[in-house]
C-alpha cells in the first residue's frame, strides 16, 4: 500500500530547487506534494508525484543525486483532532515518526523506520490509506 | 608479440609484466648503465656551462660574482656552484635578454600564461626543436602510442608550450596530427567518431569532460577507437585518471614539463609504476634540493626539482628552480628503462597551505577523496578567517549513488570524510557536501583553493 516518495539531493542555492521542478514541469510529472527541507549547506526536497518513475527517471538524466523511499500516505477527515488521533495510534506503539508533510488536501504523508507495522497499525484505524495508483487521478480542493 | 593498436593491450602487457612488447624510442640512452648516462651528463653540462657562459650576460654577471669559471664544472656534482635561476630573473630580461643565439636562428617563440606581470619568453632553434620531439617521441611510446595512431589535439594551441610542443613530437613520430583545439566538446566527441581518431591529448580535467558529455549523448566509448589519453597541464590525481581509464576504456598517462626548461617532455609515465615519471636524463640534469637552503636532500627524499636543460641553444637555462615537489629514485624500473624517475608532481611549495600553523597541501585532499567512495575526484577548499581563526572548509561532490534520504545518514557520511581528512591532514576541516557537477571542471590549470585569508 506504500507510496514511492522521490527524494532529491540540492544545495541551498537559488535556482537549484526551480531547476528540479522544471525538470518536471517538462517531463510533465504532477507534484502531489512536497516538502523541502535544510542544513544550511544543502537540503533534501522530497515529492510525492503521480509517476514516481518517470520523475526518478528525469532527475538521473539531469545527473541529480535523487533516491525512491517508501512512505505512507493518508486521507485525514478535515476536522478538529484527526491528524492528533493518527499520530497518536503510531507513538502509543512506540513508532517514530521521522518526518511527515502535508499533500493536497487533507492528505498527509508521513515516513518510518517500520513501514510494514505502521500500516497494519493504521490499517485497523478509520483512516483512508492510499497507494501509487490514487495519485494518478487526484485533483486539490475536495476535503 | 602483442598488437598495440589494438584497445586496451598495452595495458594487459603492462599488467602481465610483458614489458618487452611495448615500444622504447631510444634504448641506447633510455636503457644504459647509469655510468653512461651520468658521462653523457657530464660531457654535455661541461659544453652547455661554456655555452651559456659565453653567450648570455646575465650568467656571466652571476658566474663572475661568485667566482665561478666554466672550467671549474669536472664532475656533475660541480653543478652545484653555479647560479640558481628563477622566474624572476626569466622576467626582468623579457623578451630577448636570455637569448644566447641570434634571433634569425630562432623558428618557434612560446611564453608561459603570465598571470601575474610579463610572461616569460622562451626561444627554440632547430637543434632545440629536435630535442623537443625527441622528448616527446619517447613518452608518447611509453603509453603505446604508434606512427600509425590518429591523435586528435584537445589542447589549446596558442603560447602554451603543451599544444604545439606535443603536436611537433606525435608528427615527427610519424601519427596523423588531428589539431582540434580546446573546447567545442560535442564536436570533439563528432571527430572522435568521424576521423577514427586513436590518440586524445588534453588536461584529465577536460579529458573527464569529453568523457561525461560523450555518455549524455549516448557515445559508446567501448566500442570507440580511442585507445591512448595523453594528459597534461595539470596535475592528474591518481583517482580521476583510474576514473577516465575505466570510464572511456582508454589507457591514460601523463608527463612532466615546463615552459622555462623546454615544454612538456621533461619525464613521462611508463606503464609499469604509474606514479613515477622517467626523466629524460641525457637532456636534462635534475637536483633535488630542500627549498628553504637550496642544499641537495638525501637521495630519494622529497624536495624541489631543480633542472638544467643540458642542450638547449637558444634559451639555455642552468639550475632552474621549479617549486615543484618531489623525489627521484636512480633503481632500474620493471619496464626496462634505467633512467632515473621521479614521483608525480602533486604539489608546489607555493601551493602550501598554512592552516592553524600545520602545513596542508591540496594534493593530500586529493588523495583523501580517491579513496572514499561517494564522492567524486572534484573538489575546492576555502580558507577564511572571518572568526579570527583560520577555517578550511572542503567543498566534496556528491556521486548520485551515495545519496540517501535521509538527513542522519547524510550527516555521517559528511562527517566521515571530515574523519579521513583529519587523520592525514592533521588540522580539522569543514566539508561542504555539493551537488554532482556542482563543482566547476576547468579546462587549463584547475584551480582548486580560494583563499579569502586577511
Amino acid at each position: 500500500m506504500s507510496v514511492q516518495q522521490i527524494s532529491v539531493f540540492v544545495e541551498s542555492k537559488p535556482g537549484h530547487l526551480s531547476r528540479v521542478v522544471d525538470a518536471f514541469t517538462e517531463a510533465n510529472v504532477s507534484v502531489r506534494g512536497y516538502s523541502a527541507s535544510d542544513t544550511g549547506d544543502y537540503g533534501i526536497v522530497r515529492f510525492v508525484v503521480d509517476d514516481p518513475d518517470r520523475a526518478l527517471q528525469v532527475l538521473h538524466d539531469m545527473n541529480c543525486a535523487a533516491t525512491k523511499t517508501s512512505v505512507l500516505c493518508l486521507r485525514l477527515e478535515d476536522k478538529p483532532g484527526e491528524l492528533a488521533r493518527v499520530l497518536k495510534v503510531l507513538s502509543s506503539c512506540g513508532i517514530n515518526v521521522q518526518y511527515s508533510y502535508s499533500l493536497i488536501s487533507t492528505y498527509i504523508c508521513l515516513y518510518v523506520k517500520d513501514l510494514d507495522q505502521a500500516e497494519k497499525l493504521l490499517a485497523d484505524q478509520p483512516v483512508e490509506l492510499l497507494d501509487q495508483e490514487d495519485f494518478l487521478h487526484m485533483t486539490a480542493g475536495i476535503a | 608479440m602483442i598488437d598495440i593498436t589494438e584497445k586496451g593491450a598495452a595495458l594487459r602487457a603492462a599488467s602481465e609484466g610483458r614489458f618487452n612488447e611495448l615500444p622504447v624510442h631510444n634504448p641506447d640512452v633510455e636503457c644504459c648503465s647509469r655510468e653512461r648516462i651520468r658521462a653523457i651528463q657530464l660531457e654535455k653540462l661541461i659544453a652547455q656551462v661554456e655555452w651559456t657562459y659565453e653567450r648570455v650576460a646575465w650568467y656571466r654577471d652571476q658566474m663572475d660574482e661568485m667566482g665561478v669559471k666554466p672550467s671549474d664544472i669536472k664532475c656533475l656534482e660541480d653543478v652545484r656552484k653555479l647560479p640558481f635561476t628563477d622566474k624572476h630573473a626569466l622576467r626582468k630580461t623579457f623578451p630577448y635578454g636570455m637569448f644566447a643565439v641570434p634571433l634569425d636562428e630562432v623558428v618557434e617563440l612560446h611564453s608561459s600564461s603570465g598571470t601575474t606581470g610579463k610572461p616569460i619568453v622562451v626561444g627554440y632553434n632547430r637543434h632545440d626543436m629536435d630535442v623537443w620531439n625527441d622528448c616527446i617521441m619517447r613518452l608518447v611510446q611509453m603509453a603505446g602510442v604508434v606512427p600509425t595512431d590518429r591523435v586528435q589535439m584537445a589542447f589549446g594551441y596558442g603560447m602554451f608550450t603543451g599544444g604545439f610542443g606535443l603536436h611537433y613530437g606525435l608528427q615527427r613520430l610519424g601519427c596523423m596530427m588531428i589539431p582540434a583545439g580546446s573546447g567545442n566538446t560535442e564536436r570533439q566527441i563528432q571527430m572522435i567518431q568521424d576521423y577514427g581518431t586513436t590518440v586524445l591529448v588534453a588536461t584529465p580535467s577536460y579529458a573527464m569532460h569529453i568523457c561525461e558529455v560523450g555518455e549524455k549523448m549516448g557515445y559508446d566509448w567501448e566500442t570507440s577507437t580511442l585507445r591512448v589519453g595523453l594528459f597534461g597541464g595539470e596535475p592528474c590525481p591518481p583517482g580521476l585518471k583510474a576514473e577516465i581509464e575505466s570510464r572511456m576504456h582508454i589507457v591514460c598517462t601523463d608527463n612532466y614539463g615546463l615552459t622555462e626548461v623546454m615544454g612538456p617532455g621533461v619525464s613521462g609515465e611508463c606503464l609499469a609504476e604509474r606514479d613515477m615519471q622517467h626523466i629524460a636524463e641525457d637532456h636534462f640534469l635534475w637536483e633535488v634540493v630542500d627549498p628553504e637552503t637550496g642544499e641537495p636532500v638525501a637521495d630519494g627524499e622529497m624536495g624541489e626539482l631543480v633542472l638544467t636543460p643540458l642542450d638547449k641553444q637558444a634559451i639555455p637555462v642552468l639550475r632552474y628552480r621549479t617549486h615543484d615537489l618531489t623525489r627521484v629514485v636512480t633503481e632500474p624500473c620493471r619496464c626496462g628503462r634505467t633512467s632515473a624517475r621521479m614521483q608525480k608532481v602533486r604539489s608546489r611549495c607555493d601551493d602550501m597551505l598554512i592552516i592553524r600553523g600545520t602545513n596542508v597541501f591540496p594534493s593530500q585532499v586529493e588523495d583523501v577523496l580517491s579513496g572514499i567512495d561517494g564522492v567524486t575526484p572534484h573538489y575546492r577548499i576555502v580558507v577564511d578567517n572571518e572568526t579570527g581563526l583560520d577555517r578550511m572548509v572542503v567543498h566534496v561532490e556528491l556521486k548520485p549513488e551515495a545519496f540517501s534520504d535521509s538527513f542522519e545518514e547524510m550527516d555521517k557520511f559528511r562527517k566521515h570524510i571530515e574523519k579521513e581528512l583529519k587523520n592525514v591532514l592533521l588540522v580539522a576541516s569543514k566539508v561542504k557536501l555539493v551537488e554532482p557537477g556542482g563543482i566547476e571542471r576547468s579546462f587549463g590549470k584547475t584551480k582548486h583553493v580560494q583563499d579569502l585569508r586577511k
